[in-house]
């Protein structure tokens, strides 16, 4: 009963609140619109845009010393959970069953370990300086802390699931999934469908001023 | 030329009683929540949203901010300064504020006192934190809206409040009217040099600031004695002269508008095709980049930092000047409004160049320069000394590193804090401003022709 309900209605119902309700947001937040800015600009504003968007992926020399602990654990953590969850072979697995139709080439069983230890490493480490770190315990709702634990009990429990010799971790580990994509368009998770419309509006208004961010 | 330090202490004192003529908004605490929620509500476009979605508390930002880094205390920190903005968006404005409001509290009259130090006293909008963030969210943007909120719920520090009202009111700072213009120009004229006063029609009208007549004459001199070299048709008008804008700082639009159409309109009256500003580093974005929206058209002249008309004359051949400098080493502070806000990097470069310095850049320069910890209007709210003397330990460090012997700007509120500075933790080197040094040094020197070494007294 336990199994049907989470390999079905709710894995239905928590992949359609995640659709509909990132979509609503990205919408809602383009609508707001923005004022007409009659400045004489000195840059067309959209080149700045997509500059920035990518350029962001790389810190300043200035600015390396200061974040590279964040920037290396940041993206050990979110490169690794990307390979993971678009080539760990259960997962080509579940979404060209469930979603796509098709499939694509998973990755060798020891990368996904490999690639497992690498991102479950940095999110912990992320974890643990968000609550070390002076600035950021000050900063840290209850909402950071809920989505950094969030991820990092479904990494894990798919750790455990690997072993694929209990169905219930494979069912645990799936429930777990369904929360955070129910969970993700409501808190600072967002920030991965978000981030081109904060760093796209920030470089157009000031490469319009002249400035490459 | 050396600034007048018992004139820089008057004017000290005169910062210091500001607060006492500040005239308290009559508002009932839930007026100041509503208008404070009000102009929030509206200024939360796109952009702004965009930002406030992003934003995951990395603190990141931390690691950017003179005033966070100076005193290490996390309550600084650029992304706790837009906090407000945050719960009011998601509350009040974002798709899922139904949600939102069973999870978060109300805003209450707390939490717009809270926001008034972290939104004026400990930030200066200059922009640093938004190159370290790295989803890339204007900060400075988010901070300028809640001085806005702030403002109209009648919580504008009332050191500054008392300056943004005398000028919403009398259309002066501190005092200085036409005839402190008239007077100032009158002392140039006495020296022999033409300055032009209320032409009924210039190509070129010219801003200064009270800052300029009362303290930094060698700014105003030179700016005449540059113009004047040029060959331009420019002159100043007594009607709108003051280039700074304390509607602006304070977030006060009312005041902003009325100061920058005073501008304007003055120059559509004598038919300018071009507005220069002074060295005073928020007046440039203010007209430049804010005039045309407060006017609800494109500006009908150019808009220019006179740090950046020097530059473009230099390029364009129209000013040649003299290496008098040597290769004596130099350095440059860029102004954060000027610079990171405005794109005027390499113009001052040029004319010190041109000067024949050598410069010898700090470890973060032009686009990712640290900010003096001055303006925004914090130099005038007293209560910021404290943050403003530990933000300016690391700009000493900075210039010092570069053993140079002349640090040059471009903005008189930098001008002002590094003079405090220099007071306050015994920095080495000269503070030189840019305009003031091409004005010493604007013609080659030739004894035969009478031409001193130094053009200026």
């Amino acid at each position: 009963m336990i199994a049907w309900f989470i390999d079905g209605p709710f894995w239905y119902f928590s992949f359609t609140v995640f659709l509909v309700a990132s979509v609503w947001k990205l919408v809602a937040i383009i609508a707001r619109g923005r004022p007409r800015n009659l400045a004489k600009p000195r840059k067309t504003p959209g080149g700045g845009a997509l500059a920035t968007i990518f350029r962001r992926f790389v810190p300043y020399p200035e600015f390396r010393k200061a974040s590279r602990v964040q920037f290396r654990a940041g993206y050990l953590f979110h490169l690794g959970l990307l390979a993971l969850l678009f080539f760990a072979a259960p997962h080509v697995e579940f979404i060209s069953r469930r979603i796509t139709g098709f499939s694509w080439p998973a990755m060798p069983h020891w990368a996904f370990i490999f690639t497992g230890e690498l991102a479950l490493g940095g999110l912990l480490f992320l974890i643990v300086y968000r609550l070390m770190n002076p600035v950021t315990r000050y900063l840290s709702s209850w909402g950071d802390h809920f989505s950094s634990w969030l991820v990092f009990l479904v990494m894990l429990t798919g750790c455990l699931a690997l072993l694929r010799s209990h169905e219930s971790l494979r069912l645990v580990h799936l429930f777990l999934a369904e929360l955070l994509l129910l969970w993700f368009p409501f808190g600072s998770l967002v920030h991965a469908i978000t981030f081109p419309l904060s760093r796209g509006f920030t470089g157009a208004v000031y490469h319009r001023k002249g400035v490459n961010l | 030329m050396a600034v007048n330090m018992e004139v820089f202490h008057q004017f000290l004192g005169q910062i210091a009683q500001l607060g006492a003529r500040a005239k308290p908004a009559r508002l009932s605490d839930q007026e100041r929540v509503q208008q404070a929620k009000s102009v929030l509500r509206e200024g939360l476009r796109a952009e702004q949203a965009g930002d406030l979605e992003s934003c995951m508390h990395c603190g990141l930002c931390a690691e950017a901010c003179h005033f966070r880094v100076g005193t290490d205390n996390p309550r600084y920190t650029p992304a706790a300064k837009f906090q407000l903005a945050r719960r009011v968006y998601r509350r009040e404005v974002g798709p899922f504020r139904w949600l939102y409001r069973l999870a978060t509290r109300e805003i209450t009259v707390q939490d717009l006192l809270d926001a008034q130090e972290l939104v004026f006293d400990s930030c200066t909008t200059c922009g640093r934190c938004t190159l370290i963030c790295p989803m890339g969210i204007n900060i400075a943007g988010l901070v300028t809206l809640t001085r806005h909120a702030l403002a109209s719920a009648g919580l504008i520090p009332d050191d500054l409040a008392a300056v943004e009202q005398e000028q919403g009111e009398n259309g002066t700072v501190f005092g200085a009217g036409p005839e402190h213009l008239e007077q100032a120009l009158e002392q140039l004229r006495s020296q022999g040099i033409e300055a032009p006063l209320d032409k009924p029609q210039a190509e070129v009208m010219v801003l200064t600031s009270v800052v300029d007549l009362l303290l930094f004459n060698d700014q105003l001199a030179s700016t005449v004695r540059l113009l004047n070299k040029l060959g331009l048709d420019w002159t100043f008008r007594s009607n709108a002269f003051e280039g700074a804008n304390f509607g602006y700082l304070a977030g006060c639009g009312e005041v902003q508008k009325k100061a920058t159409l005073r501008v304007i309109e003055e120059a559509v009256s004598i038919g300018a095709k071009a507005v220069i500003v002074p060295e005073c580093g928020h007046a440039y974005p203010a007209l430049r980049w804010e005039g045309a929206n407060v006017y609800g058209k494109p500006l009908p002249f150019d808009v220019y930092a006179i740090s950046e008309f020097i530059g473009l004359m230099l390029r364009e051949g129209r000013l040649q000047l003299p290496g008098a400098l040597e290769g004596e080493v130099v350095t440059y502070h860029d102004p954060c409004k000027v610079g990171r806000h405005s794109g005027v990097f390499q113009e001052p470069r040029e004319v010190l160049q041109a000067l024949g310095a050598e410069l010898h850049e700090m470890p973060s320069h032009a686009l990712t320069n640290w900010c003096c910890g001055g303006g925004a209007g914090l130099f005038v709210i007293n209560s910021t000394a404290p943050l403003r003397r530990a933000a300016f330990e690391i700009k000493k460090r900075e210039v010092e590193q570069t053993g140079a012997a002349k640090v040059v700007m471009a903005c008189g509120s930098c001008r002002l804090n590094f003079i405090k500075g220099q007071e306050d933790t015994g920095m080495a080197g000269e503070i030189v401003s840019l305009v003031a040094l091409v004005g010493e040094h604007l013609e080659t020197p030739d004894p035969d022709r009478g031409i001193p070494e130094k053009t200026t007294e």
